[in-house]
């Protein structure tokens, strides 16, 4: 299979920390990529090396199948997690400054920023300095710069942090677009329910190593089978320490029981009846954050 | 190096600066400041010459109506010069019109001097002389006035007034004052020019503050576009720009367009300005303005001065804008920038010092090698080819060395831009920029 984004056995160090620790992840095409960790685990550094923005100490990052050539980078949009405007330019010298960085004629560019502009609803600020808009307006401003160029992949570090309700909507739904013109999407956050309802693949990274990494469903079924819904009107202390849970966690009308690797849910069941009546236990998908937790407990 | 990177990026720095109003106001003021310089000091001579109301007390007896008639005469000469007559009449310099009022003597002489500082009090005259036989003996004639701070018109009357007692005490002694004047006449220096393009005349000072404008000139562009790549660097740095730039454009192509944008900008407006200079300093402009009598020698402002100015320019940016974009780089805001700046700063000052011994002696040993160091060549080479055209070798040699310095310097502070631009937070020591350069 032919990755369009790859990192293979990438290092960075700075000083004695090691930033990123022989991270490799694979992109397929029309995926959306999650590359989730918590902050200062490395994601930003992962992407800055992918961007050739840092150079690695060590391994190789491959782009549409070959190693990187700099002309590759023409095809991404990458939209850091600090970004920033020239705030005394016009929105349109703005956007075609960067269109033209990206090797789009003029022509072109003007025509896809009238486009884009009319799109996010900023067609009539198209003249004004960037000062004069709200954080909103400049935040889509920021998103039409990095996709003028139509990328074939998209780059966002940790996307949703501090944008306003409507320029989220704008960028969820501008990532399905993509995803559904069949181009690469990877995006780093550090909110996992924001990962879990967008994304196909996902990388999760701790201090600077991958810990777990494959497509999400497919993870949730090999990595399922030791979540459990316990129906029960007994408070969770009523099953403190039966041998094998590794978790419990109240919810509404119930708890969400994780089991040890390798426990028996027949024998736990059989402990959990004999503590407090029970109404009901099934098995249930695991959410991302557990299966996050249960990485970073492996890895350990 | 992608080109059209650079060329995208130099693009947009010279728009936004060349687009901007500041920009034309700056290049507009220049111009007209340098014509206010030109002329107001002849306005505020001809607000001096204005007529001057003198009231003349005389107890010698015969000097006072010879000192009216010598004001008299040194007015007539003003008014013939400024008709652009034969210069100095007499060898009396030009002079405001004097009203003289000779006034009589009175037997009480404080009252005398009383009335006459009243009407001095009252506006009826500006001032009074009181010439006393005494007073001549230890050569001194009062002069009364409420301000005795118009030093031009008291140069003026005590040039009169020492002439006029001269030829008293000569005529005293037996001797024609008009012979020993035409025997003691002063003699000038005639100042030409040697130069390759043939000798000319002119005038000494005038060379000097030529020298000295295009010096500080010089001096005032460098400092100011190499602030504003420092400015530009850090509004990039701090507003986080420069982390959606790198996406697209690498660290060098950001430097090196950058400088070549704003360089331009500077350029534009150095243009404007050189070519005002030059259609004004032509004599048959300057005639025809008025701004010059005629015949009289001006420094010009030609062609080769022009392109060796635009040169160290573009020399002298090449290097302080690179060290400037390096600070930028490495710190965080303005306050912490300025430090370092400060340390740059020092580069153009030096060549302050060497101003006047190598505007005396613009062949001296000192005035070659300093000149011959990149970091000051474009300042003092613009004041010794200003002053003397140096040899040719010199020049080149100076500009090559500058230039192959300008490069180094772009390649050292590239390294410094590409990991400071990324660092935010502590501002990085001496010893920490170092491992950058080493280590980028």
């Amino acid at each position: 299979m032919i990755y369009n984004l790859e990192l293979r056995e990438v290092r960075k160090v700075y000083g004695d920390f090691v930033a990123v620790d022989d991270v490799s992840l694979a992109v397929p095409p029309g995926a959306v990529f999650g590359l989730l960790g918590q902050n200062g685990a490395g994601k930003t550094t992962s992407i800055r090396m992918i961007m050739d923005i840092l150079a690695p100490d060590r391994g190789e990052v491959w782009m549409f199948g070959r190693r990187r050539e700099s002309k590759d980078l023409r095809r991404v949009g990458y939209l850091p997690e600090e970004r920033g405007l020239y705030r005394k330019m016009t929105v349109t010298d703005h956007l075609l400054f960067f269109a033209e960085l990206h090797g789009l004629p003029r022509s072109l560019a003007q025509a896809s920023i009238a486009g884009w502009l009319e799109r996010v609803d900023l067609a009539r600020w198209a003249k004004s300095r960037v000062e004069a808009l709200s954080k909103g307006m400049q935040q889509k401003i920021q998103l039409v710069a990095t996709i003028l160029h139509d990328p074939d992949i998209l780059i966002l570090d940790e996307p949703f942090s501090g944008l306003d309700p409507i320029a989220q909507g704008l960028f969820k739904e501008m990532i399905a677009d993509f995803r559904g013109r069949g181009k690469t999407i990877l995006f780093s956050t550090h909110v996992l329910e924001q990962a879990e309802k967008l994304c196909d693949h996902i990388s999760l990274i701790a201090h600077g190593r991958v810990v777990l990494s494959g497509e999400l469903a497919a993870l949730k079924r090999e990595r399922g089978g030791n979540v459990f819904r316990l129906e029960t009107r007994s408070a969770g202390s009523a099953f403190d320490g039966v041998p094998g849970v590794l978790q419990l966690l109240e919810q509404t009308a119930g708890l969400r029981v994780v089991l040890e690797p390798g426990a028996d849910p027949a024998a736990v069941l059989r402990e959990l009846v004999r503590r407090a009546p029970v109404t009901g236990f099934r098995s249930e998908e695991p959410d991302l954050e557990t299966l996050f937790l249960q990485a970073v407990r492996d890895a350990n | 190096m992608r080109t059209e990177a650079v060329w995208t990026v130099a693009k947009r720095e010279y728009l936004t600066r060349v687009k901007s109003k500041g920009f034309w106001i700056a290049t507009l003021l220049l111009p007209i400041a340098m014509a206010a310089l030109t002329i107001l000091p002849s306005l505020i001579a001809m607000k001096a010459k204005a007529s001057h109301r003198l009231a003349v007390v005389d107890e010698v007896g015969e000097l006072g109506e010879k000192v009216a008639a010598g004001l008299d005469r040194a007015a007539e000469g003003a008014q013939e010069k400024a008709a652009g007559g034969d210069h100095e009449l007499d060898g009396v310099p030009e002079m405001a019109e004097v009203q003289v009022e000779l006034v009589a003597l009175e037997p009480d002489r404080e009252a005398l001097r009383a009335k006459l500082d009243r009407r001095v009090l009252g506006g009826e005259i500006d001032a009074w002389l009181w010439i006393s036989s005494a007073g001549l003996a230890k050569d001194v004639i009062e002069y009364h006035a409420e301000s005795v701070s118009n030093f031009m018109t008291q140069s003026r009357l005590s040039h009169v007034l020492s002439r006029v007692v001269a030829d008293s005490r000569l005529a005293q002694a037996g001797l024609d004052s008009a012979r020993v004047a035409e025997l003691t006449r002063d003699v000038d220096l005639q100042t030409v020019r040697v130069s390759e393009a043939g000798s000319r005349e002119e005038a000494g000072m005038a060379g000097f503050f030529l020298a000295y404008f295009l010096f500080f000139l010089l001096y005032m562009v460098v400092m100011l576009y190499g602030q504003q790549v420092l400015n530009g660097v850090l509004e990039e740095k701090s507003s986080r720009i420069v982390e959606v730039l790198l996406a697209s454009v690498r660290p060098l192509e950001l430097l090196v367009g950058k400088l070549l944008g704003i360089g331009a900008a500077g350029m534009t407006q150095l243009g404007i300005w050189l070519a005002t200079m030059v259609a004004l300093s032509a004599p048959a402009v300057m005639t025809a303005l008025a701004i010059a009598p005629a015949g009289a020698q001006l420094p010009r402002v030609g062609a080769p001065l022009v392109v060796h100015f635009l040169v160290l320019f573009l020399l002298g940016f090449g290097i302080f804008a690179t060290l400037y974009a390096a600070v930028g780089a490495a710190t965080n805001n303005i306050q912490e920038a300025q430090q370092y700046a400060g340390f740059i700063v020092i580069f153009l000052i030096v060549p302050m010092f060497l101003i006047i011994p190598i505007i005396n002696d613009p062949d001296s040993t000192l005035a070659v090698v300093m000149s011959m160091i990149p970091f000051f060549t474009p300042l003092l080479m613009m004041l010794r080819i200003a002053v003397k055209m140096p040899p040719l070798w010199q020049i080149l040699g100076s500009y090559v060395l500058t230039a192959t310095t300008v490069v180094l310097l772009i390649w050292i502070c590239a390294r410094i831009y590409r990991i400071g631009i990324l660092m935010y937070g502590k501002k990085p020591t001496f010893r920490e920029l170092w491992r950058w350069i080493r280590y980028a």
